[in-house]
């Protein structure tokens, strides 16, 4: 595999369940050793360990002594990072991921959601230039998701470069701006998200309700699946129910022939409701980028 | 801080957390309370006149009291040092395989530390821990006596620093066998296994006399031949805890037997674990 991440973006890597991508993580850290090739991370090697100290790093599973207490923890990761741990900054850092009212709790009695944000203190140590995450947000809740996406976000404008592996898609497409699919130990597709999402020359448009199907065929207007057809998947009939709600697809390479299209529309009496560009989301993307690799079962 | 002191004090501080280690420092502070407290010495002009225990008499004979202390510390040497090392080996087996299991090992690796930093820490962790639990043992009896007679020795505490090194070497192998296998029973087997090894080696030549000549004798010789000779170290802790002459340099070859093989040991651990994927 062949694969840059390019500093200060924030990076996705995505893929089915044994494609390679812990694997390929642990090689970016030093951990495991590739059989063939180099791996250069922030302009050295990950064995260096002057490399490795600015790179904050939290595993899938990370087992956290459950007898200690969190700032204890972080405060030995700190001398281990050869930093000087500093009380008042390590609880500031415990606040930010929202374990201020766990500080004198055992990590023990942590839930699973907890420990992943102590392992994200842990990362977060020291201002590492690279974090690499694999599965942040695993066991958090919905809200939490939504601090550990804002503080992930945050780093990426501190200029940090984030590389993230999760199986939540959806997190992946929030936070990243730049994805690898990866599958049986190769990229498949790598790029940035919107090429990679990029649905062509295809619009949805709705028009309101009573336009003529017959003038907007005329026009170059097809009938399309409605938004929850296409969420159960396509089944026979389903275009005429789109005819029926005024949902249609058109094909305009560029702006100028889309507002052709539109003007013949509105012309036979059609109003126009929504438009918007036909595109994959992150999903469509894996399942086609995966489905269309031979050997490879998603 | 050095990182393999920080490992090591990561390593203590998950042993002060073990209650059967908590259970075992209590257990040994009642004891050395119950001899303070029970066992009444009458010393007379550096003579020792009676023993009383619990307030009857055991001992009336007079004499000297380096003389009567001797057998008492001979034992406490033997304890300290097969018990030491038998407690050891079952309280420090997992410390290794818990510092390698996953989850936890991928996280230590990606951080800036070299991974002999790793190893070496946890030597260091469980060989502070062993040597605190020996001199606190040794140091309490010596102080018990000590107080009690006034006859000061500093006899078995060097016995329990030969126990030490005993332990060196068989937690070197323990912490290689981790390296191989993350299994605190396995490296709890491959300490026990050295430490009959090392017993049967201190015994080698009396032992083999009673092999029928041939392979099974020849085996036996080679294999215990690289062992250390631990039985033979502790007669020699016993001796230096009772004041007993030692053969002149026997001590010093025993010690660097030991020594060289527990460094051989670490060396292969070091050297296997530095080309492992994690």
């Amino acid at each position: 595999m062949d694969l840059l991440v390019p500093a200060g973006s924030a990076f996705g890597l995505i893929g089915p369940n044994g494609a390679g991508k812990t694997t390929f993580i642990k090689s970016v850290l030093g951990i495991v050793r590739p059989t063939a090739g180099t791996v250069r991370v922030l302009g050295g090697s990950p064995e260096d360990p002057a490399i490795r100290a600015r790179i904050g790093y939290l595993p899938e599973r990370l087992h956290l002594p459950g007898t200690w207490k969190a700032p204890a923890f972080l405060a030995t990761v700190a001398r281990l990072k050869g930093l000087k741990p500093d009380a008042s900054a390590l609880l500031r850092l415990l606040e930010r991921v929202g374990l201020s009212d766990a500080v004198d709790r055992k990590i023990g009695g942590y839930s699973k959601g907890m420990r992943q944000r102590l392992g994200l203190a842990a990362a977060l140590l020291g201002d590492p230039a690279l974090l690499v995450l694999d599965e942040p947000t695993d066991g958090i809740d919905p809200m939490g998701r939504l601090e550990v996406r804002r503080i992930l976000q945050e780093e990426v404008r501190r200029g940090v470069t984030l590389f993230l592996n999760s199986h939540l898609l959806a997190e992946t497409e929030r936070v990243c701006d730049r994805v690898a699919i990866l599958a049986d130990g190769r990229v498949l597709r790598e790029g940035r998200l919107e090429e990679l999402a990029r649905g062509g020359a295809r619009w949805r448009v709705r028009f309101a309700p009573g336009a003529e199907a017959s003038a907007l065929l005329a026009a170059g207007f097809v009938p399309g699946d409605t938004d929850a057809q296409l969420l159960k998947g396509a089944t026979p009939g389903a275009q005429a129910d789109g005819a029926r709600e005024g949902v249609y697809l058109v094909e305009a390479t560029d702006v100028a022939v889309l507002n052709a299209a539109l003007d013949r529309a509105r012309a036979s009496g059609a109003l126009l409701m929504e438009l918007r560009r036909e595109g994959a989301d992150l999903e469509a993307v894996l399942l086609g980028a995966v489905g269309s690799s031979p050997g490879v079962a998603a | 801080m050095n990182p393999v002191f920080v490992i090591a004090g990561y390593v203590l501080r998950e042993a002060a957390s073990r209650k059967f280690i908590l259970a075992f420092m209590v257990g040994l502070t009642l004891v050395l309370a119950t001899v303070a407290l029970s066992l009444k010495l009458e010393v007379v002009d550096g003579a020792l006149a009676a023993t009383r225990l619990f307030g009857e008499v055991v001992r009336a004979n007079i004499t000297s009291v380096d003389v009567a202390l001797r057998p008492i510390f001979r034992a406490a040497a033997y304890l300290v040092f097969y018990g030491g090392i038998l407690f050891g080996i079952v309280a420090c087996s997992d410390f290794a395989p818990g510092l390698l299991s996953p989850g936890r090992i991928e996280h230590l690796l990606a951080l800036p530390l070299q991974r002999w930093h790793l190893l070496a820490g946890t030597f260091v962790g469980v060989m502070t821990l062993a040597l605190g639990g020996t001199v606190y043992a040794a140091g309490g009896l010596t102080l018990i006596f000590g107080v009690k007679t006034g006859y000061w020795t500093l006899g078995p505490l060097v016995a329990g620093g030969l126990a030490c090194v005993g332990f060196a070497a068989v937690y070197a192998v323990m912490l290689t066998t981790a390296t191989l296998v993350r299994s605190a029973a396995l490296c709890a087997a491959a300490g026990f296994v050295l430490l009959v090894g090392g017993i049967l080696a201190g015994f080698r030549a009396d032992v083999s006399r009673y092999l029928e000549a041939g392979v099974g004798r020849t085996s036996f010789d080679a294999v215990t031949l690289v062992l250390p000779r631990l039985s033979a170290l502790a007669t020699g802790a016993a001796d230096l805890a009772s004041s007993t002459p030692l053969k002149p340099d026997s001590l010093g070859m025993l010690l660097g037997g030991v020594l060289v093989f527990g460094l051989g040991a670490l060396a292969v651990g070091f050297w296997h674990f530095e080309g492992k994927d994690c």
